[in-house]
């Protein structure tokens, strides 16, 4: 039997098995997203509206494959640049520990990235030169600092970074919590995720509405889940039992949590709707695989509501990133285990549906768009432990255009080809500004 | 935020310079009070939660830099944050966005309005603007800006600063975050130049620490006056 067979067969059995027991409770949605120009916090500076430049990808070292360790990929992604859908440069940072998801500081000009593994938290420059990164800080304490492992979210606040974790340092469990860093990278405070009235104390995303003064968190599971081989996971049962079920509603002011809202199969990103006066946002759940509705009822009150189905839950098509709009009238959806990203016509947030499809990937994860919707951009991988593998082990960032009917792919960098690794977080850049007073920011030390 | 280039005046030679700031005082003069009619605060469709009632982290601390007042004696900025809570906006005198420094002016305007009703609070706060553009917001240039209000007797005084170059003030922007950008094709001789940056007003607490950042989508009147009395409280200070 061929490792693709070997793989095949393992999803087949997946399936039948969350048939057998009437949920969807495989796989745990992996940590996937937030990546594209409409997931950025509130409070970031200057968006790019219009053509952006770079593409900044945060890539899983593998071993063998180049030099084996994570990296920031820059590539070209204007069409106008004789070097479109080329790579510019990469960064190595010495160490293979389950990159993940980046960030920009509220003032654009520090992109920070996490190790899912390792816990280390790498800041680097991209305000001095947007086409050519620099990694100027380390942060290497988390765990001790804080408890908490596995950094994955990272939400620009005003001069500061808010980290959302996944795992502890403990048990390596999913009772976890957030740092809150200023941008110079120096520790404020943690928040530990509430685990009574509720809460499971489990984290993943974050998502601010500034005019409501509402942070949402969402969850998934712990370092002993997220860096399991995918097939032993599925097969232990009670390990699947530990994945998150709830979106913590919080008083961003006094940073407190509201209010637990049950929803269950672990939800994953939160996108609020950027439309001025809406104030709903949506979360896809990786297991179940929903979106639901998270809004205020006639009351006031806060709810969270199952809207739509994503595929059919039966097949098992682990829904990762979402990608809404800035209008708030649509949203993509990857869906990792079909390789499909598909469009939901958000026009009515009560009743989304989907309107179109199309495989892009033999595996897919996260899915990030323009400003303007017309460009739409894919990576590839989800965790070093659970891409599959042989042939369908593809990794790659490509680039789409959409013009409201189609996807029509307008460049691809393979991944392995170029010996980088594995694809994964993607966040855009532009070289349309430029600090001023500030030629080169100052070497921040490491530590 | 992005500014529109279209909304800043430009003058592109030393001669139009000559011209142009007789008009800009002129403009800037009371400009404070003009501007309240055509800008609002940032909405903010929630109640704010109690002074005292929630904790203001420490940010940072707030980073020296030479900074001169609107009769252009050079001092530290900390000689203006000391002693008193202060409200710091970093701003620029011809940005006429109306989410960007019109806003902060109308926001402190009100807030230092709201301030000055309770004596405990007053006597113990003050607001100060500074330029992050001292290539066009020289001294008298920044007297015209603040001139409606330094004219005013009231409880909170409030400075309007600049400095003698972008080099002296870097410090400062740098250390707080302040981003300050302009367009990649911009030329050197443009004067003022056409600045994006991302509106940002500091609480810093009697001890020198920023303990709160506002931004345009949380420049609310209200959340800033209970965050300058939270930290009156922490100070033991009793409130009416």
């Amino acid at each position: 039997m061929s490792t693709h067979e070997i793989r095949t067969s393992l999803l087949y059995r997946i399936a039948r098995f969350a048939v057998s027991v009437g949920l969807c409770i495989l796989f745990a949605g992996a940590a996937t997203a937030l990546a594209d120009e409409t997931c950025n916090s509130p409070y970031l500076a200057s968006l790019i509206k219009g053509q952006e430049d770079y593409a900044y990808v945060w890539t899983l070292g593998v071993s063998g494959v180049g030099d084996g360790w994570d990296k920031l990929v820059t590539i070209d992604v204007n069409p106008a640049s004789p070097r479109y859908g080329k790579v510019l440069n990469s960064i190595s940072v010495g160490a293979r520990g389950e990159a993940h998801h980046m960030g920009f500081s509220d003032d654009r000009r520090f992109l920070w990235a996490g190790g899912l593994d390792d816990s280390k938290i790498y800041v680097f420059d991209i305000g001095a030169d947007a086409g050519n990164p620099r990694l100027v800080k380390t942060i290497g304490d988390l765990p001790e600092r804080t408890g908490f492992v596995g950094p994955h979210t990272f939400y620009a606040l005003p001069g500061r970074v808010l980290v959302g974790n996944l795992s502890n340092s403990k048990d390596h469990g999913g009772v976890t919590g957030m740092a809150l860093y200023n941008n110079r990278g120096d520790l404020i405070r943690s928040y530990p995720m509430p685990s009574t009235n509720g809460g499971d104390g489990y984290g993943y995303d974050i998502a601010i509405n500034p005019q409501k003064n509402v942070m949402l968190t969402s969850s998934f599971t712990g370092w002993n889940n997220y860096m399991r081989n995918l097939g032993e996971l599925v097969g232990d049962a009670e390990a699947m039992k530990h994945f998150g079920n709830t979106v913590v509603l919080w008083d961003l002011k006094t940073m407190s949590p509201r209010k637990v809202l049950s929803v269950p199969g672990s939800p994953l990103e939160i996108r609020w709707s950027l439309k001025p006066g809406d104030n709903w946002a949506v979360v896809a759940t990786a297991l179940t695989s929903k979106i639901w509705l998270i809004k205020q009822d006639a009351s006031g009150e806060w709810q969270a509501k199952d809207v739509a189905t994503i595929g059919d839950p039966s097949k098992i098509p682990l829904p990762v990133d979402i990608s809404i709009a800035a209008d708030g009238k649509g949203l993509w959806v990857n869906t990792f285990m079909d390789g499909k990203t598909r469009y939901f016509d958000m026009t009515n947030p009560e009743r989304p549906t989907q309107t179109y499809e199309k495989a892009t990937g033999k595996q897919v994860n996260m899915v990030s768009q323009s400003w303007d919707g017309k460009r739409v951009y894919i990576a590839s991988s989800l965790l070093a432990n659970w891409d599959k593998a042989g042939e369908s082990d593809e990794q790659f960032l490509r680039g789409f255009n959409w013009d409201g009917k189609a996807l029509t792919q307008t460049f691809e960098v393979d991944f392995y080809k170029e010996q980088l690794g594995r694809a994964h977080h993607i966040k855009l850049g532009s070289k349309a500004l430029k600090a001023a007073y500030a030629d080169q920011p100052e070497q921040q030390a490491s530590r | 935020m992005q500014i529109n280039p279209n909304n800043r005046r430009r003058a592109d030679a030393a001669g139009a310079r000559a011209w142009l700031l007789p008009a800009a005082l002129a403009f800037l003069i009371g400009a404070g009070e003009a501007l309240a009619h055509e800008v609002s605060s940032a909405r903010a469709d929630f109640v704010p939660p109690e002074p005292g009632s929630y904790k203001l982290e420490r940010i940072q601390a707030l980073p020296d830099g030479a900074v001169v007042d609107t009769s252009n004696r050079r001092a530290r900025l900390a000689k203006y944050t000391q002693g008193r809570i202060t409200l710091l906006s970093l701003m620029y005198t011809s940005c006429s966005d109306p989410s960007g420094c019109p806003m902060a002016l109308y926001t402190l305007q009100k807030v230092r309005r709201d301030l000055e009703q309770e004596k405990s609070t007053g006597s113990r706060v003050r607001i100060v603007s500074l330029s992050f553009d001292p290539a066009y917001d020289k001294p008298d240039v920044m007297r015209a800006y603040g001139a409606a209000e330094t004219s005013k007797r009231s409880s909170v005084p409030w400075d309007f600063l600049t400095a003698r170059s972008p080099q002296d003030l870097r410090p400062v922007l740098d250390g707080l975050g302040q981003d300050v950008r302009v367009p990649a094709d911009r030329s050197e001789a443009e004067k003022p130049a056409n600045l994006t940056h991302m509106l940002k007003v500091f609480l810093i607490d009697r001890n020198g620490w920023v303990r709160e950042i506002y931004t345009s989508s949380f420049l609310v009147p209200q959340v800033i006056v209970n965050d300058v009395q939270t930290l009156l409280l922490e100070d033991g200070v009793k409130l009416r």
